[in-house]
C-alpha cells in the first residue's frame, strides 16, 4: 500500500521533532554552553574540517547504495561540498574549512598536521558503518545531519548558527567572516529537504518510514557522542 | 621504468589477458541472434547501473583529491554525456530501441542469478577494501575497454563488431556501445593518473594489484555467466 500525504507529513514531523530535541540534549548543551578562546576555535575549526570530509565519504556510500534517480540527487548534492557551485563562484566546503581558518590565525599547514580527535576517530567509523547499510537507513543517517543544521527547521537556530554566535560573541568575529560556518546555515536549509524527496518516492511502506526513523536515530545518536567528545576537547584547552 | 611504469604495464598486460581467457573467449564466440542481443542490451544496462553502485562506493573510501576525480568521472556516467545529450544509463536505454527494446523491458530485466554474484562481488570490492585495491577494481574495467591499450579492441568494441558482423546493425547505430569505445579509453586515461601520484611504495604497488586481479577475475566469470545465458537463448 501507498504511503498517503499523512503518512508523510507524520514521518516528518518525527524527523524534525527528534532534530529539535538533539539541540538540548546533554552533549549538545554542554558543547554549547562552552566559551571559545582563540585556541578551542582552531582545535573546533580543524576538526570541523575532519567532520566534512567523513561527510563526503559518507555520502558516496550512501550513493552507492542508493537507486539511479537518487543517485543523481546525491551527486548534485555532492557538487556543492565537494566541487563548489562554480558557475556561481561558490568554493567547495573543505577549501571554505580551511579558508574559515585563517580568521582563527590557522595556516592550511595545521590542518594536515592536527590528527583527528581520537572519538571523532570513532564516531567517524560508526557513520561510515551507518552509511554501508540497506539505503533508506544509510540515507537517513547522513540526511538527518543536515536537517538538524537547518535554521528553518530547528527552533532557537540550527547548531552552526549557534556555534557561529558563540564564536561572534567570545572572539568578535562576525559570522559573514565565519565563511564555512555562514554558508552551511543557509546551504543546509536547502540540503534539508533532501530526505523528504526521498521518503515522498520511497518511503511507500511502514517499513521503509520505520528504516528511515532508525537510520536517522542511529546518526543523532553518534552525533551526541561526537558532540561530547567535541566538548570534552574544548574544556580541556585554555 | 619506475614502480608506476611497471605497474601500469602489468596492468596492460593483464587486460590483454582478459581476452585470451577461456569465459571471453566463449561470451564473444556465442553467435548472435536478434533475441541474445536484447539480453545483452538489457544485461549490459544493469552493468552499467552495478559500475555507479561500485563507483560511488569508491568515492566514498578515497582520499578528497580522488573523490573529486571521480565526482568529475560519474558526471558523464550519471547526469549527461555532453558527446551524446544524455547519462549512459538513458543512452542503454535508447540504443535498445534499434533492436526493438522498450524502456519497460529495462525496468522489469531480473538480474541472473551468476550474474548478481558477480555484481555482488564487485560490490564487496568496492566497499570493503583499502581504496586503492577499491579504485583499482573499477578503473581495471575501463582500462579493459581501452582500445588504446587492448590490441584488436576493447570488449565494447568487440561486442559492437558482433552486432554490426553478425546482426548488420552498424556500431554507429548501437549509441552505447559506440560511446564507450571513446568514453573508457578517455575514463580509463584520466583515473590512471591517480596512480601516478598514490602509488609509492611496493605495499601501495600490491593493493593496486590485489584490484586489478580480483576485478579480472571477476570480470571472466561475468562474461562467462552472459556467454552461458546467451546459448540458452535458441
Amino acid at each position: 500500500m501507498g504511503a498517503s500525504d499523512s503518512d508523510i507529513e507524520a514521518l516528518w514531523e518525527e524527523l524534525v521533532r527528534l532534530c529539535n530535541d538533539q539541540i538540548s540534549t546533554p552533549p549538545f548543551a554542554r558543547l554549547l554552553s562552552q566559551k571559545f578562546t582563540r585556541a578551542r576555535a582552531q582545535q573546533y575549526s580543524i576538526q570541523m574540517a575532519y567532520y566534512v570530509q567523513n561527510r563526503r565519504d559518507c555520502w558516496g556510500y550512501v550513493q552507492g547504495s542508493a537507486p539511479l534517480e537518487i543517485k543523481k540527487i546525491i551527486w548534485q548534492h555532492e557538487e556543492d561540498e565537494l566541487i563548489g557551485r562554480k558557475s556561481e563562484g561558490k568554493q567547495d566546503h573543505m577549501t571554505l574549512a580551511v579558508k574559515e581558518g585563517e580568521v582563527f590565525g590557522l595556516s592550511a599547514e595545521a590542518f594536515e598536521r592536527t590528527a583527528r580527535l581520537e572519538g571523532g576517530e570513532v564516531c567517524f567509523s560508526a557513520w561510515i558503518r551507518l552509511a554501508q547499510r540497506p539505503w533508506l537507513e544509510a540515507i537517513a543517517g547522513s540526511a538527518i545531519l543536515e536537517m538538524r543544521n537547518s535554521g528553518e527547521l530547528i527552533k532557537g537556530g540550527s547548531l552552526s548558527y549557534r556555534i557561529g554566535e558563540m564564536l561572534q560573541r567570545d572572539l568578535a568575529i562576525p559570522m559573514k567572516k565565519q565563511i564555512n560556518n555562514a554558508e552551511h546555515v543557509v546551504m543546509d536549509v536547502e540540503h534539508a529537504h533532501l530526505l523528504m524527496q526521498v521518503a515522498r518516492r520511497h518511503a511507500h511502506g511502514e517499513s521503509e518510514r520505520r528504516a528511515i526513523v532508525r537510520g536517522a536515530q542511529e546518526s543523532l545518536m553518534i552525533d551526541r557522542v561526537y558532540r561530547g567528545h567535541l566538548a570534552d576537547m574544548l574544556e580541556a584547552l585554555p | 621504468m619506475g614502480i608506476v611504469g611497471d605497474l601500469l604495464k602489468t596492468l596492460d598486460q593483464m587486460v590483454n589477458d582478459q581476452f585470451d581467457s577461456i569465459e571471453f573467449k566463449n561470451f564473444l564466440a556465442v553467435p548472435l541472434t536478434l533475441e541474445r542481443g536484447r539480453f545483452y542490451v538489457v544485461q549490459n544496462a544493469l552493468y552499467t547501473s552495478n559500475r555507479r553502485d561500485c563507483w560511488a562506493y569508491v568515492q566514498g573510501g578515497a582520499p578528497l583529491e580522488v573523490k573529486r576525480v571521480i565526482w568529475e568521472h560519474e558526471s558523464d556516467e550519471l547526469i549527461n554525456d555532453p558527446r551524446v545529450g544524455m547519462d549512459h544509463y538513458a543512452l542503454t536505454v535508447k540504443q535498445g530501441e534499434v533492436i526493438g527494446l522498450k524502456p519497460e523491458d529495462f525496468e522489469k530485466a531480473e538480474i541472473p542469478s551468476m550474474v548478481r554474484a558477480c555484481f555482488y562481488a564487485w560490490h564487496h570490492i568496492a566497499m570493503h577494501n583499502h581504496w586503492l585495491t577499491a579504485y583499482t577494481a573499477s578503473h581495471m574495467l575501463e582500462r579493459r575497454n581501452n582500445g588504446k591499450i587492448v590490441k584488436d579492441g576493447g570488449m565494447s568494441y568487440r561486442v559492437g563488431k558482433k552486432f554490426e558482423n553478425e546482426l548488420g546493425i552498424n556500431l554507429k547505430r548501437m549509441i552505447s556501445l559506440d560511446v564507450h569505445v571513446v568514453a573508457d579509453t578517455e575514463h580509463s586515461e584520466n583515473i590512471s593518473e591517480m596512480f601516478e601520484r598514490y602509488v609509492k611504495t611496493a605495499e601501495d604497488r600490491d593493493l593496486v594489484l590485489k584490484g586489478a586481479r580480483d576485478s579480472m577475475a571477476i570480470d571472466r566469470a561475468y562474461r562467462g555467466a552472459l556467454g552461458y545465458y546467451m546459448e540458452q537463448i535458441k
